[in-house]
């Protein structure tokens, strides 16, 4: 389990200019959609609307068929559902171990000592420095925490706002396998937004492009990627 | 040599006093950015709560623990249904409010307790220890000061890096969003987060009354002195606002013992420009930058 259903999600900001636009697509389960689209496209408001820190003003966003809407936002990491925020989420104050409690809390049960274990193969600079505060941590060290953190909460869909900001190539496509690789062996469910269309597309199965607020196309990852006038018109590259 | 004695060991009790008051206000500040003005008439009315209990003929332990209770309960009360109702808006309103419940607080006491004087009990001696000949300025009850507040102190460091609870209390305190977005209910935790300042800020009250007298605006002349510990430590910082008390009482008490008390008022206030104007973010100011 662990797929979503988005249907006719609408927003608009109090001046009355819309963000979403009838947005309505499935998230599949055991596979990663990349949204795509240009800076205001409401990439971020979609994912912000998912997981309840925007109340969108109509439809309804359904995770294994049970509506979130309405739902208040704290009680998603426990229904299976983790989202790391555009600019990463990490808490600076606290140290890197603490930032990764604070994801095991969330799990329904609590993930276990174990769990912690796993991250910290999986992120081997995460262990070295687990008693430092995550101030000290580089972009990319950061990305790892966060990932880490949301993988300790179990989710069945991860939704990751951007996680190739700011990061150097080498590490974005060292976070992009291993996001492959948790989908594959775990059969997580990844919901990416990234405005590095290439490299998003690369790694996902399916492709949704937003364009002002509304869906302009869905497609299989591979097709998107090889859709010359669809490169040019929205994806710029 | 044994007034500088006097002194110092004057200015620790003073001290960890105003540690304590400031404690509370920094508590407050951390998780909400509120600086809570209330705080000293909330303290003001337990005291009175415990002084109620005392006066019909329980023990001065029952009136203390009554009074502490109350203050975790006040606190959480003023959070949920007062404070609550600005949060999300400008940070003015929230001033505002706890300038306005300042006023009621003040109101309601004298209303329901009367506005005159009443003397406060102590536990303790009020008289300092012998040593030989010579009598100390460190009271029984200046000894047990030092040792509640110490105490609360242990209890909150325990409380905020030992266990689960006090993580989620950090989290909401440095990010709400990326808090809820982990499942912490951070509402909830604003309401402790009062309700523990409320608590050691009672525990403040009662200190400063013992032995003492006790009247709607005694707690009144604490906020100057536990604010200014408060900015000294940096706002932000609990550790800061220990330290920043201890030190401001000391100080304040040098003055007074080889200045003149009358100068005391003034003296904080030039303390706090000095350190401001070397220091603006307070003696322990973080490095990190805040996002807006």
């Amino acid at each position: 389990m662990g797929y979503i259903d988005i249907s006719m999600v609408s927003y608009s900001l109090p001046d009355g200019r819309p963000l979403l636009d009838e947005v309505s697509f499935r998230v599949g389960e055991g596979s990663t959609t990349a949204l795509i689209g240009a800076n205001g496209a409401g990439k971020t408001t979609l994912l912000r609307t998912i997981s309840g820190l925007v109340k969108a003003q109509a439809g309804t966003v359904t995770l294994d068929g049970r509506a979130l809407t309405g739902m208040s936002t704290e009680d998603l990491p426990g229904l299976g559902l983790a989202h790391v925020p555009e600019g990463r989420g990490v808490l600076a104050e606290l140290t890197v171990e603490e930032n990764l409690r604070l994801g095991a809390l969330g799990a329904r049960p609590r993930s276990n000592t174990a769990a912690l274990t796993r991250v910290y193969e999986l992120f081997p600079v995460l262990a070295e420095r687990k008693n430092k505060l995550a101030h000290v941590l580089s972009g990319g060290e950061r990305q790892m925490l966060v990932i880490g953190r949301a993988l300790l909460s179990r989710p069945k869909v991860l939704l990751l706002d951007e996680p190739s900001l700011g990061l150097a190539p080498k590490i974005v496509v060292q976070i992009f396998e291993l996001l492959r690789d948790l989908v594959r062996d775990d059969g997580l469910t990844v919901l990416l937004v990234e405005q590095n269309a290439r490299s998003a597309l690369s790694i996902a199965d399916h492709g949704v492009v937003l364009n002002l607020g509304k869906v302009v196309v869905r497609d299989d990852a591979a097709t998107l990627a090889g859709d010359d006038a669809l490169r040019h018109a929205y994806l710029g590259f | 040599m044994q007034q500088l004695l006097t002194t110092v060991l004057t200015g620790l009790t003073l001290g960890v006093i105003y540690a304590a008051f400031a404690l509370a206000l920094v508590l407050i500040w951390r998780a909400t950015r509120i600086v809570n003005f209330a705080q000293a008439p909330m303290a003001m009315i337990t005291t009175y709560i415990a002084l109620v209990l005392i006066d019909a003929g329980y023990s001065y332990w029952l009136g203390f623990v009554a009074a502490l209770l109350s203050g975790l309960v006040l606190g959480a009360v003023v959070e949920r249904f007062v404070v609550r109702f600005v949060s999300g808006k400008s940070e003015v309103n929230a001033v505002i409010l706890t300038l306005g419940l300042f006023i009621v607080l003040h109101a309601l006491a004298a209303i329901i307790f009367g506005s005159r004087y009443r003397s406060f009990p102590a536990p303790f001696g009020l008289r300092g220890f012998q040593v030989g000949d010579t009598t100390i300025a460190l009271t029984g009850f200046g000894v047990f000061t030092i040792l509640a507040v110490g105490v609360v102190m242990v209890g909150l460091v325990l409380l905020f890096r030992g266990t689960d609870l006090g993580l989620r209390m950090r989290a909401s305190a440095f990010n709400q969003e990326v808090s809820r977005l982990l499942g912490v209910k951070v509402g909830r935790m604003l309401t402790l987060g009062w309700a523990l300042a409320a608590l050691v800020g009672s525990l403040s009250g009662l200190l400063i009354a013992g032995g003492g007298l006790v009247h709607p605006s005694y707690m009144d002349g604490v906020v100057v002195y536990g604010f200014v510990a408060a900015v000294l430590g940096g706002l932000d910082s609990p550790v800061g606002a220990v330290v920043g008390g201890v030190l401001l009482g000391l100080s304040l008490s040098l003055v007074s013992g080889y200045v003149g008390s009358e100068l005391v008022p003034l003296a904080a206030l030039v303390i706090l420009m000095v350190v401001l104007l070397l220091k603006p973010g307070g003696l322990f100011a973080s490095v990190r930058e805040r996002r807006v």
